[in-house]
């Protein structure tokens, strides 16, 4: 025989078990929300754009067609110079004129106008220009050269993605306290309810310890069962949207993989665990100082 | 082992229910508390046994000032008292083994060392066959004798009863007194409310009376 529970089983899903459930499950989703995220944050500040841009302006005056040629060229010899740009090719005119048209239109006129010229290159994967490097050089090689490697709008992205980690973590405090509010709410309305047991167990000599044990168990098994299912339901999600991409189902075909790998599904344990931890902790304080108030 | 000096006792802003009570139980004396209804008999055993703290006056219990006893030697305290309860106070949830072997899990003992005992006490109050019956399911009398058996399991230094046999039959209630006299013969102090007269005149045991908050020593027990 092992020992009974002293704190009596509630019948069916208490409301604390519902709401300690839904808690759980978004805090499961918070937590997918910030791996995901990331993900995508580190992509992004790896620098793995993968291109860079190089325009030569046009003179503004004088033979500019000849100049903007010959600096092409320079610009081209430097950028297939340097390490780690694995293919540089200038853009032919009709692709420029194609990548203005919906602008300026097609009208005869474009030509006319003095467009700069667009490099295209490719940085091999994995390896780290150095883009200010890269810059002088072009300016000495072709003055009017002008490189854009699209850090700005990377960095703006990684800026989004990082901000969205830090708000998925914000978020998973925010339950955190709620959860801890509302078990000690529970653990309160716990003590009035089992008041009769309580004052036995204070008169036949337990120690305040005993009591917040027969009471934080009871509260740290109902967070773990409550907590783990809402968890495992969050986990399911993550997991049928990983299967959606794996067979096709692009959430936003420019943004990196929308889904959680299942090894980082083991991350959801780690929600259950400190629900339980948090039930466990809050009941036991709110406890204690109920017991202080007995003589 | 007690000793009451002038105490007083009133509830909020009520009325005195005890009134300057003084008195000593010795160690290992057998003492009947007895008085009409209302008298205070509840009141004096919640005093002894550390429920409530008096309104004036000195207890001192084990050695103990309770008045300036600290707040974390109280458990021990209680644990050395066994209560049997006017109103029983069983867990209802808990089967009636359970009940009885609470005062043990609380000292921190393990069931496999106590489970014999609970078993054979069990059998002692006649509830052999009860054991995993829960209260609810049990007679005014069977739950009076689980909430004996909770009180003397752990072999107290000081049992106080509250009208231990008020919802036992004669025999049954002769079986307990039995029982009480053989936890006194082993050291334990006993003190036993009642307005049983039978009871108390079937013993030779030393009587205490409340009357209007007052004690009056009503006979010293004889040899
Ligand atoms: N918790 C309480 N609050 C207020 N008055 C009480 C309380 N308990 C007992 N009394 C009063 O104290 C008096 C003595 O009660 P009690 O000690 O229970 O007497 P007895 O056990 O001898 O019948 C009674 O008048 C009763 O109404
Ligand atoms: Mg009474």
């Amino acid at each position: 025989m092992k020992n009974r529970r002293i704190m009596p089983n509630s019948k069916g899903a208490a409301p604390l078990d519902v709401v300690i459930a839904v808690m759980a499950f978004l805090a499961a989703l918070a937590l997918g929300a910030s791996l995901i995220a990331q993900h995508a944050a580190d992509s992004w500040s790896a620098g793995l754009s993968g291109k860079i841009t190089v325009q030569i302006l046009p003179a503004s005056t004088g033979a500019a067609r000849d100049g903007l040629a010959a600096e092409t060229e320079a610009a081209l010899a430097v950028l297939r110079g340097t390490p780690g740009i694995v293919r540089a090719t200038p853009l032919t005119e009709a692709e420029q004129l194609k990548l203005v048209q919906p602008w300026l239109g097609a009208e005869a006129l474009v030509a006319e106008l003095p467009l700069p010229q667009l490099i295209d290159a490719d940085i091999a994967p994995g390896s780290v220009l150095d883009m200010d490097a890269l810059a002088r050089h072009l300016k000495s090689a072709a003055p009017h050269a002008v490189l854009d490697d699209h850090s700005h709008w990377i960095n703006r992205l990684r800026d989004l993605a990082q901000t969205l980690v830090w708000s998925a973590y914000g978020v998973l405090f925010l339950i955190a306290v709620a959860t801890a509010s509302i078990v000690a709410f529970a653990t309160r309305a716990g003590l009035d309810a089992h008041n009769d047991m309580v004052s036995l167990l204070h008169q036949m000599g337990a120690q305040a310890g005993f009591i917040a044990r027969v009471f934080e168990g009871h509260y740290f098994r109902a967070a773990l069962t409550a907590a783990g299912a809402g968890a495992a339901t969050a986990a399911a999600i993550f997991l049928a949207a990983g299967g959606l991409q794996s067979v096709g189902y692009e959430a936003v075909p420019f943004l990196p993989p929308l889904s959680v790998k299942p090894i980082e599904l083991l991350w959801m344990l780690a929600v259950p665990a400190a629900a339980s931890l948090i039930a466990l902790v809050t009941a036991r304080v709110s406890v204690l100082a109920a017991l202080r108030q007995i003589h | 082992m007690v000793r009451f000096e002038n105490v007083g006792m009133r509830y909020g802003a009520g009325p005195e229910v005890l009134r300057d009570v003084t008195f000593v139980l010795e160690s290992g004396s057998f003492t009947f508390l007895t008085g009409l209804s209302g008298a205070g008999k509840t009141t004096l055993l919640k005093l002894i046994s550390v429920a409530e703290p008096p309104s004036r006056g000195l207890i001192t219990l084990f050695g103990h000032d309770l008045a300036t006893a600290k707040r974390s030697t109280l458990p021990g305290l209680r644990r050395r008292i066994g209560v049997v309860f006017q109103d029983f106070r069983l867990l209802d949830h808990l089967s009636a083994f359970d009940n009885v072997a609470l005062p043990l899990r609380i000292a921190g003992r393990k069931e496999s060392e106590y489970a014999r005992d609970v078993e054979e006490l069990l059998v002692w109050v006649g509830l052999g066959d009860r054991m995993n019956a829960i209260p609810p399911t049990l007679s005014g009398g069977e739950q009076q004798r689980v909430a004996i058996a909770r009180a003397v399991v752990a072999k107290p230094d000081l049992l106080v009863a509250d009208e231990p046999t008020g919802n036992v039959d004669p025999e049954i209630g002769a079986r307990l007194i039995r029982l009480f006299a053989e936890l006194n013969r082993l050291g334990t102090t006993v003190l036993i409310a009642t307005h049983d007269r039978a009871l108390v005149e079937s013993t030779r045991a030393r009587e205490m009376r409340l009357v209007d908050g007052r004690l009056v020593e009503l006979r010293m027990s004889r040899p």
